[in-house]
């Protein structure tokens, strides 16, 4: 097992684990905007920069997906390493410059705010990391969104900015969006919920007991179709709210000590 | 007369096959060659070969007369160019009319037509041959060596000038280490503009894990201002493909890909004949010429994106996917189309490997200079006097390429810079003409090789806009994926734009320093590691120019609307007022016959006067 050795701090790692692994190991923090375990890693958005000894030189790497494969020696709060991030954060704020999160990330870098103008608009405050795109094919398997445009012109979107059909407005973009740039909308008139800004809306289950809402029918409908579960029973309770489920379930089980 | 083809089993029977097609040419006692390069194609030579069919077929001359289309010359600047063999005698500037004198006079005659030789402005001395044509005298050619000589849509043409025979060397007398091992004496290294030596990749493949293995040859050149690859594929693309087949001899691979781009279709066409042709005699398919090796190729056309031209973007354009680059920590050689072994080199790369097998990489090696071997396309394009594709020797000057080849700049205006590189390339001045062109040089100078473009620039080039001209390019073709290439080149934009609209700031400078090196330190890919080449080295060579347009907002080229003036010169007025009447604005008054006058607090520096104007009375100052 190759030995990293991160801002003086010494681990063995497995081979082909990446640097951002081996921090995590040593407890050293990088940020990280377009990086989540449950995707590939792309090293789209470059605020992971760290440094690297390549003998007679450093080389400014991506830690998500630079792969450990002999004993290396990472620096993670080297000069230029920090200065590269920075760099990078600044680019990103002129780029966003609304996101919360965006600016708490920038003040745990040190980078007070942002020497540039923001000049490019394709997309209002989305940093175009592409976590929402790969966590949509990957993780979910329904590719509803997807990059379209070219360069500063790049913007995520549904097949021809119309509401998606292959959405199941399941949520799971928002909930991996760095940013906050997509957002689940609830409409309570309609009882539909949407997935801003991409314009799709789904109905949503109501708890056939009190009347929750519990999730989007499409996405209700998908999870049912993969466990193909034939009981009866099974249907009737994922049509409930965990909580009612629970109640149901803690009766059957009263009832059958009963009999 | 097409002789019947057949399938050539082994080199003996490739060798026969040679010697018939090369009795029925020594047959021949005239041949026309009309060049057909996309230079003289579109000033009307196709036409020119028609109208020769069609004299040749009147003339009823009992001698047999054969025309052919050939491939660029690389002397665009002087087509279309017409060659009569025997004799080789050039014409260039060929016109319809001249066809038929030349047929007359030459074909059928053996008299040379004066009027349509190359003249030499500067000595007046008449070129018959291309060889008494400064444009070539210092030249040494290669990859282009048969380029205009070959019909490129004729593999007999090919097999009769000695093509196919390092093919049939090297699978029949070489072991494919020795290959690589030549290729590496020979110090090829990579022409698509990294520099990489072909040796070291091909190795690294052929000893990668992993089957299939792929090798592909990068067609997707989009420079501004190149067409060297272009002109080879061409020109002559069986020099690629058997450069392609020893290659994927060498590295173990049966499976070859030329990705082109679409915008070149008679590239696309001439390729997709010479495979097809390759296929028909052996050359490609199952167990090429008995040497139990067998090895195909495909042809797939892109789409036109500049970024395709990176190797693990154009990878990503095979598959089928967006044409976006990922991370090179793990190199193509050992993970590149579909995940598997490819080595990809670029069309001059491949088409200087059948030379090497044929001649030994003693002889290649002998070419050029310590660090760069053998020869080097290049586009010379801008404002020099013979635009075209010149072949020279690494380590020949910028200056003997810009003034003994190029004829120096046009119009007798002085020379500023020379750009090479491409857009990831710099502008060099003159004080660095003398510098010799080899890859590291180049480099160390902050421009670099390149694939070959190298774009001439005179007097009146403004450098900011230079640069703000390439980096737009570049903001156009990137690909969007990564923060800085797409964020960053957009910021460096909006700087040079204030700068060349008079809005410039003190810091101006330090800025664009900032942000080409945030971004030659964490871009993705090379497009945007090296985006800020053309400012940077525009800064390091033309630091004045940027600091009058900033603290002078005075453009001393006179480019940038706005930092400069028109005025009426009152001795070459005429007063006939064509000024006064087209000026959208009415800033210019005068009297008829009188000289005029422009109102500058009115003047939005449109130029339309300059344009109207037929005393060239308007001067800007």
């Amino acid at each position: 097992m190759p030995t990293v050795k991160i801002d003086g701090i010494s681990i063995e790692v497995e081979t082909e684990s990446t640097i951002l692994d081996a921090a995590h190991k040593a407890g050293v923090w990088i940020p990280t905007l377009c990086h989540h375990p449950a995707v590939t890693n792309v090293a789209a958005c470059r605020i992971c920069m760290v440094e690297i000894d390549r003998g007679d030189w450093r080389q400014l790497v991506t830690a998500c997906n630079y792969p450990i494969r002999r004993d290396t020696d990472v620096y993670v709060n080297s000069e230029k390493a920090v200065r590269a991030r920075q760099g990078v954060m600044e680019l990103l704020l002129a780029r966003a410059p609304e996101s919360k999160e965006l600016k708490e990330l920038a003040a745990r870098m040190d980078v007070k705010g942002t020497p540039y103008p923001t000049v490019t608009e394709s997309q209002r405050n989305c940093i175009l990391c592409g976590l929402c795109i790969r966590v949509c094919e990957e993780a979910i398997g329904q590719s509803a969104i997807g990059f379209a445009g070219r360069g500063a012109e790049r913007v995520v979107a549904t097949p021809f900015r119309m509401a998606s059909e292959d959405c199941i407005a399941c949520g799971a973009c928002a909930a991996v969006c760095p940013v906050g740039t997509i957002q689940i909308r609830m409409h309570p008139e309609t009882n539909e919920v949407e997935i801003s800004p991409f314009k799709t809306r789904a109905k949503m289950l109501v708890c056939e007991e009190c009347g929750a809402r519990i999730v989007a029918t499409p996405v209700a409908g998908q999870v049912l179709e993969k466990v193909k579960f034939d009981w009866e029973e099974f249907r009737r309770r994922a049509r409930l709210c965990p909580a009612c489920r629970r109640k149901r379930t803690a009766a059957a089980l009263t009832q059958a000590k009963i009999e | 007369m097409t002789i019947a083809v057949k399938h050539l089993a082994d080199p003996r029977e490739m060798e026969a096959y040679r010697a018939v097609v090369k009795a029925r040419r020594g047959a021949v006692a005239h041949t026309v060659r009309v060049c057909i390069g996309t230079g003289c194609a579109a000033k009307g030579s196709r036409r020119l070969f028609e109208l020769f069919q069609e004299a040749a077929a009147e003339s009823g001359a009992d001698v047999e007369i054969t025309n052919k289309c050939v491939g660029c010359h690389g002397f665009c600047e002087r087509g279309p160019i017409v060659v009569i063999e025997p004799g080789d005698i050039f014409y260039q500037r060929v016109e319809e009319p001249d066809v038929a004198e030349i047929f007359r006079e030459t074909v059928l005659g053996g008299r040379v037509v004066e009027r349509l030789l190359y003249t030499d402005s500067a000595t007046g001395a008449a070129a018959t041959t291309e060889e008494d044509i400064p444009f070539y005298q210092a030249q040494q050619r290669i990859v282009l060596a048969a380029n205009g000589l070959i019909d490129p849509r004729s593999i007999d043409d090919y097999l009769a000038i000695g093509g196919y025979s390092a093919l049939s060397k090297a699978l029949t007398a070489m072991q494919p280490e020795q290959i690589i091992a030549e290729v590496e004496k020979a110090g090829l290294r990579g022409r698509g503009g990294g520099g990489f030596p072909a040796a070291r990749k091909w190795r690294s493949c052929r000893q990668a894990h992993g089957s299939p293995k792929y090798v592909i040859c990068n067609g997707d050149e989009g420079d501004p201002g190149a067409f060297m690859d272009r002109s080879v594929m061409e020109g002559n693309p069986h020099s690629v493909l058997e450069g392609m087949i020893i290659g994927a001899y060498a590295i173990g691979s049966n499976q070859g890909y030329i990705y082109v781009r679409n915008e070149y279709p008679l590239a696309v066409e001439h390729l997709k004949v010479a495979i097809g042709q390759a296929r028909e005699l052996g050359l490609l398919g199952e167990n090429i010429l008995g040497s139990g090796f067998s090895f195909d190729i495909k042809i797939t056309r892109g789409g036109g994106a500049f970024v395709c031209g990176e190797s693990t973007a154009l990878m990503a354009s095979l598959e089928g996917r967006a044409g976006e680059p990922r991370a090179k920590y793990v190199h193509t050689v050992e993970h590149g189309l579909n995940d598997l072994p490819t080595n990809l080199n670029n069309v001059e790369t491949w088409a200087n490997v059948p030379a090497i097998v044929n001649r030994g990489g003693d002889w290649f090696a002998g070419i050029g200079t310590e660090k760069s071997k053998g020869t080097k396309v290049f586009s010379l394009v801008g404002n020099v006097v013979n635009t075209g594709l010149v072949e020279v020797p690494m380590g020949i000057t910028l200056r003997r390429i810009v003034e003994e080849i190029g004829g120096g700049v046009q119009g007798g205006k002085a020379f500023k810079a020379v750009q090479t590189g491409g857009p990831s390339g710099g502008c060099i001045p003159a004080e660095h003409l003398d510098t010799r062109v080899d890859f590291d040089e180049l480099t160390h100078l902050g421009s670099m090789m390149g694939s070959g473009g190298m774009i001439v620039m005179d007097e009146n080039t403004c450098m900011v806009n230079v640069a703000k001209y390439f980096l737009g390019f570049l903001k156009d073709e990137s690909c969007g994926k990564c923060t800085p290439c797409r964020e960053g080149i957009a910021q460096m934009l909006y700087i040079l734009d204030r700068i060349t609209h008079g809005d410039g700031e003190n810091g101006d400078l330090d800025r664009l320093e900032v942000l080409a090196g945030l971004l030659d330190g964490t871009a993705l890919c090379a497009l945007g590691k090296t985006s800020a080449n053309p400012v940077l080295s525009t800064i390091r060579y033309f630091r004045r120019e940027y600091e009058e347009h900033i603290r002078e907002k005075r453009c001393p080229a006179k480019v940038c609307k706005g930092l400069f003036l028109y005025e009426i010169d009152a001795e070459a007025c005429k007063g006939c007022g064509i000024c006064k009447r087209n000026c959208p604005v009415s800033a210019i008054s005068g009297e008829r016959r009188q000289a005029h006058e422009i109102d500058q607090a009115v003047c939005t520096k449109c130029g339309t006067c300059l344009e109207k104007c037929p005393f060239s009375a308007i001067l800007k100052v």
